[in-house]
């Protein structure tokens, strides 16, 4: 029982942060009707940012224990305050996926709207692998250990019957229902959500319509960027910060967010909690290899696109043919 | 290509090996390699407008095939059949979810395929050397004696692989100029209109894909003999993604778009590592691929004023 407790809390740890991307994911499949394969990516520069902001220069230049040196922090070093605690540094992180998702559209999405969805898939598989190679190549391919914003010592656990739920568990979760909220209620209940449905279904008609669309498409890639970063430095904290280490990340998250159904914030959060349950139940309770544990979610995600497209909360699309 | 450029390459490759030394040939028998996995891309995303960003591991099952088809001591030329039929059906078995599933979504499952290919590999110790690699046994591939070549093993397998590559050619485009290739075409223009008109669309995608993943196969196999040791960590994502990069820089209008791609694959690094710019040439192929993407629609090929002409070859 007690095992089997602990497994589930394992899985809840990763399913928030499956969930987290998977709303990043959704809300941008709203805001634009886009997959974007470049999200783990952007998320991996806000931090490498934050990770920049929280390391002191002296320690950058080569002292103290495990830190590598980390490039870049002799350039914000004069800042008031550098080294920053973890929150704020996590801030700066998702604030510079933020803008770097602005500017990605502005240069690149934005002058491909008019193309075909091939174009703008093979766009976002472009910026996949350049923002990879830009990473690797700013700050190199070494693992860097990053700092926990919750308290992760070995003792910081609540017993519940046995299972370790670690606060690092609970914090994540926290985030992520805090994030559910916020989104659910910019989605259903502000202006800006309502112009996503018009610029999506129809984003000539929704300009003459007076939307702003530029405005708004800003809005939904700086919020999707900005959870991409938050997502990237729970990751980082619960193993390392390593270039690539999001792919992986981002394929579960994907299959995550159409379990649930692209286009449903709730749907994307119950994907993250079965995709992180299977991860660690399956390979806990079967023969199945565990570093392998990638594998059971993928496969639910690719049975469930062959039939049932829609996710289990998505809406049905209907196409005119 | 027209019949002189192909008379004149083929001229070429012939000459080469009694000009160039021993690496620079080892080097093109690769590059032709690349070209026959570039073109097994090309294929399918040309063609079908499906995209798999997971071409990689039909190389990689090409290759580790090969290596124990031999281990078995059969002649490499059945193994070579053998292994590209392997990887030909491992297509069959991806092309599925195409079938029902569209656009991007078949991206993301070949993409999360070239994730997990590098650790099933690991598991498959026996098959595949674990994290180590392995290396290929190919002993008794010998030149037959007419050509003389027993102290040259590097130009017999140039030789061979100028053979395959060229084999696979001539057969792609004859395929694409037939009823069947007409078909396939059909079905990416418009799929209803063609089911319509009787074409069978299932068949067509999964034909397709099918052959374009048994030519990466026989990719990997021609590999596996000219270069003999393997490791599953070389086909990873980012070589799927840069095979995939790389077709569509090239061009996916003409045939010729594959062979610029292939050189563009090996050309991206070296240029990189001669000018000395960039740590990973990753940042160079997405750049690439971008640029392609705004100023030339229809890939470098499409730069050419004899393809530019041709309607946009985009997938709606």
């Amino acid at each position: 029982m007690d095992l089997f407790l602990q497994r589930c809390f394992d899985g809840l740890f990763n399913g928030a942060i499956y969930a987290s991307l998977a709303l990043a994911l959704v809300m941008l499949f709203r805001a634009t009707g886009l997959l974007n394969f470049a999200l783990g990516e952007i998320g991996m520069v806000g931090g490498y940012t934050s990770l920049v902001m929280l390391t002191p220069a002296a320690a950058a230049a080569g002292g103290g224990g495990f830190v590598f040196p980390v490039a870049g922090t002799s350039l914000v070093s004069w800042l008031p305050g550098h080294p920053y605690p973890v929150v704020v540094a996590i801030g700066f992180g998702v604030i510079a996926s933020a803008l770097l998702g602005v500017l990605l559209q502005r240069l690149v999405l934005y002058r491909l709207r008019n193309r075909s969805d091939f174009v703008k898939v093979n766009a976002t598989i472009a910026l996949l692998l350049a923002l990879a190679g830009l990473v690797t190549e700013v700050w190199g391919g070494l693992s860097q250990r990053y700092p926990s914003v919750f308290p992760d010592d070995p003792g910081d656990y609540i017993d519940v019957f046995g299972g370790r739920l670690r606060y690092t568990t609970l914090g994540a979760w926290a985030v992520q229902l805090a994030l559910l909220l916020l989104l659910g209620a910019l989605i259903n209940r502000t202006k800006t959500g309502l112009a996503f449905r018009a610029i999506t279904s129809n984003a000539e008609a929704a300009s003459l319509m007076g939307i702003p669309v530029q405005r708004t498409l800003a809005i939904g890639w700086a919020v999707s960027c900005g959870i991409g970063a938050l997502a990237v430095s729970i990751v980082a904290a619960s193993t390392i910060l390593r270039p690539g280490m999001m792919v992986t990340v981002l394929i579960l998250a994907f299959a995550a967010a159409t379990i649930g159904g692209l286009d449903s914030p709730k749907g994307a959060v119950m994907g993250g909690v079965i995709v992180g349950l299977t991860q660690s139940l399956v390979p806990g309770y079967t023969p199945f290899p565990s570093e392998l544990a990638v594998v059971p979610p993928f496969l639910a995600m690719t049975i469930l696109l062959m039939f049932r497209p829609t996710g289990l909360f998505g809406t049905a699309r209907v196409v005119r043919v | 290509m027209n019949r002189y450029t192909g008379a004149a390459a083929l001229t070429a490759a012939v000459v080469l090996p009694m000009i160039v030394d021993r690496g620079l040939l080892e080097d093109f028998s690769r590059v032709f390699v690349l070209i026959l996995a570039v073109l097994g891309v090309h294929l399918l995303t040309g063609t079908t407008g499906l995209i798999s960003l997971g071409h990689g591991i039909f190389v990689g099952i090409g290759a580790f095939s090969m290596a124990n088809l031999l281990d078995q001591n059969l002649p490499v030329v059945v193994a070579l059949v053998i292994a590209t039929a392997m990887a030909g059906m491992a297509g069959v078995i991806v092309a599925l979810p195409s079938l029902r599933v569209r656009g991007p979504y078949l991206a993301l499952i070949t993409l999360g395929l070239a994730v997990m290919f590098p650790p099933i590999g690991r598991r498959l110790g026996r098959f595949t050397g674990s994290a180590l690699g392995r290396t290929v046994d190919v002993g008794g591939f010998d030149p037959p004696d007419f050509l003389r070549l027993d102290d040259h093993p590097h130009i017999w397998n140039y030789v061979v692989c100028l053979i395959v590559v060229a084999g696979w050619f001539l057969l792609t485009r004859n395929l694409l100029n037939s009823r069947i290739g007409r078909a396939i075409r059909a079905t990416k223009d418009h799929e209803h209109a063609a089911a319509a008109f009787g074409i069978n669309v299932a068949l067509a995608k999964t034909g397709t894909f099918a052959i374009s993943a048994a030519m990466a196969g026989t990719a990997g196999a021609l590999q596996a003999i000219i270069d003999p040791y393997l490791n599953t960590n070389d086909y990873d994502w980012t070589f799927s993604l840069k095979l995939y990069t790389s077709a569509v820089i090239g061009g996916l209008g003409s045939l010729l778009g594959a062979v610029v791609g292939a050189v563009i694959y090996v050309g991206l690094p070296w240029l990189n590592e001669f000018l000395g710019l960039l740590d990973s040439p990753s940042l160079a192929f997405g750049l690439g691929l971008l640029i392609v993407i705004m100023v030339a629609p229809n890939g470098v090929v499409g730069l050419l004023p004899r393809f530019s002409k041709k309607p946009n070859s985009e997938t709606s």
